[in-house]
């Protein structure tokens, strides 16, 4: 196979393949960056979605519980080594991500003899201001986008991620409450469940909100809550959802 | 060779699978001996513990800074009150704060009161070769909560510098100052009208300071605590929900500045 590159080619085709079937199944979770700090949401069945990382630092993620696992682990370790032998203030995404995280799942996506991580993951940095938070969507192939505030949703697949993503950043536009930013949430993560199209009719907001409530039942909600204005070195919270009236 | 594998949670021997040590000082025999200087104590009031400290530091008979904070928050519901070297208790202080988040946030679960308590009785230990040697004792107290009994319950801890553990019951303190207060928190807690596990945080808050201030009459090592020219003590209280600070507004307050 090494003498034949178009050998290889293929089966990483193939593996990106497999990797995007095996995640098909995957609950969405998302992150919007509001004026008092980044609201990150999941809907579980089973299995948690929604994580601290460290101060200012969160993952959201689907896919194999074990595979985010190790990730997140990697993550929590790399950042408490940073802080601890520079600053806590030295933590940031982007080394996390661009010189850790990401060479690390681009190596392990390309070794073809072993098994791939089945992840899609989200990772949010809470900055002094929304125009300084931080965004970042990482991909199980070690690719990753960043993006200042906003709004960020990992789906399973490509087309209906970047769909739902505009649908909520449209929903969400003037919008600054977390509830609202959790209402929206799941109401997108029922479109996306329900494979709805957001381009063409999208089910009336009546229809949306009796539609997630009737879905997640059987399944638990997870939010957690990076805030700004708190006291405490830990700006992590987990929120319930009757914390947010929902 | 291979890397040891660090256990689950134990940040400690995740810096040593990277070989990096946690707290490593060579002992000198040609190195000054240091005087140790400082008024730390804790006692239980009636909805928690408050834990104070005065705010000089100094290197033999030199005042250093009268702002140091010596009542550190290591996490949400555990707070260490240093006494000794700074170098070596704000380097332990540093151990404990990342080893106890590093633990929460790996294992998802908060580290047991015991344990806490033996981590840092585990940090004196090895700080034993400076401890010997005189120049690098530390006699911390630690306060955490108690999630084990229901409800949770606030305690206090304190140390030799070997490392042994004891709890308190009612009270501790540590530093050059400790032996003047202690004999009036003793008093206070046998024959005091109210006893300290008896007040309010007001009461509580204006007995420290008058604590400190008896302590800095005696021990020069001591900062004093002056109202009348807005110089506070560090005082931390710690209940079952979690600490919150007195900060030197609120101490002005309850003494009427």
């Amino acid at each position: 196979m090494i003498e034949e590159p178009y050998r290889w080619l293929e089966a990483i085709a193939n593996r990106r393949e497999y990797v995007r079937d095996q995640l098909k199944g995957g609950s969405p979770v998302f992150a919007a960056s509001l004026p008092d700090g980044i609201l990150l949401l999941g809907v579980g069945g089973g299995q948690s979605k929604v994580f601290e990382l460290f101060d200012r630092h969160a993952l959201a993620g689907l896919g194999h519980p074990a595979d985010l696992e190790k990730i997140r682990q990697a993550a929590i370790d790399s950042a408490h080594l940073e802080a601890f032998t520079r600053a806590p203030e030295d933590v940031s995404l982007r080394r996390l991500v661009g010189f850790g995280l990401s060479p690390q799942l681009k190596l392990n996506f390309e070794q073809i003899f072993s098994a791939p991580y089945l992840i899609e993951l989200l990772l949010a940095e809470l900055g002094t201001a929304p125009g300084n938070d931080l965004l970042l969507r990482l991909h199980f192939d070690g690719i990753f986008q960043f993006q200042s505030g906003g709004i960020m949703v990992a789906a399973s697949q490509p087309e209906p991620e970047a769909a739902a993503r505009t649908w909520l950043t449209q929903g969400l536009a003037g919008k600054e409450k977390r509830s609202d930013a959790a209402e929206w949430m799941l109401q997108t993560w029922w479109l996306l469940s329900e494979k709805k199209s957001f381009s063409e009719a999208v089910p009336p907001e009546t229809e949306r909100r009796a539609g997630w409530r009737s879905a997640i039942e059987g399944k638990m909600i997870e939010i957690g809550w990076l805030d700004r204005g708190g006291q405490r070195t830990a700006r992590f919270e987990t929120l319930t959802a009757a914390q947010l009236g929902l | 060779m291979n890397d040891p594998v660090p256990v689950a949670g134990d940040f400690l021997s995740l810096l040593a699978s990277r070989h990096i040590s946690a707290m490593h000082f060579e002992p000198n025999a040609g190195a000054p001996v240091q005087t140790q200087a400082t008024t730390v104590f804790a006692l239980q009031f009636a909805d928690g513990i408050l834990m104070a400290g005065d705010r000089r530091a100094t290197a033999g008979n030199v005042i250093v800074t009268d702002q140091i904070d010596k009542v550190i928050e290591l996490d949400a519901t555990s707070l260490l009150a240093i006494a000794g070297v700074p170098a070596m208790a704000f380097e332990m202080a540093r151990v404990l704060q990342t080893s106890f988040e590093y633990y929460r946030r790996s294992q998802l679960q908060m580290l047991s009161l015991p344990a806490k308590v033996r981590a840092l009785a585990r940090l004196l230990r090895e700080n034993l070769p400076m401890t010997m040697q005189g120049i690098g004792v530390v006699m911390p107290l630690f306060a955490g909560v108690d999630h084990g009994v229901s409800p949770a319950k606030p305690e206090i801890f304190f140390y030799d510098p070997l490392g042994a553990q004891f709890r308190a019951v009612g009270f501790c303190a540590s530093g050059s100052g400790s032996t003047t207060i202690r004999s009036i928190l003793s008093y206070q807690d046998r024959f005091g009208k109210p006893r300290p596990s008896e007040m309010s945080l007001r009461e509580a808050v204006q007995f420290a300071l008058r604590l400190l201030m008896v302590a800095a009459e005696f021990d020069s090592a001591t900062g004093g605590v002056n109202p009348s020219a807005q110089s506070f003590a560090t005082l931390k209280v710690l209940e079952s929900t979690g600490v919150r600070t007195i900060g030197a507004d609120q101490q002005a307050e309850f003494v009427g500045q």
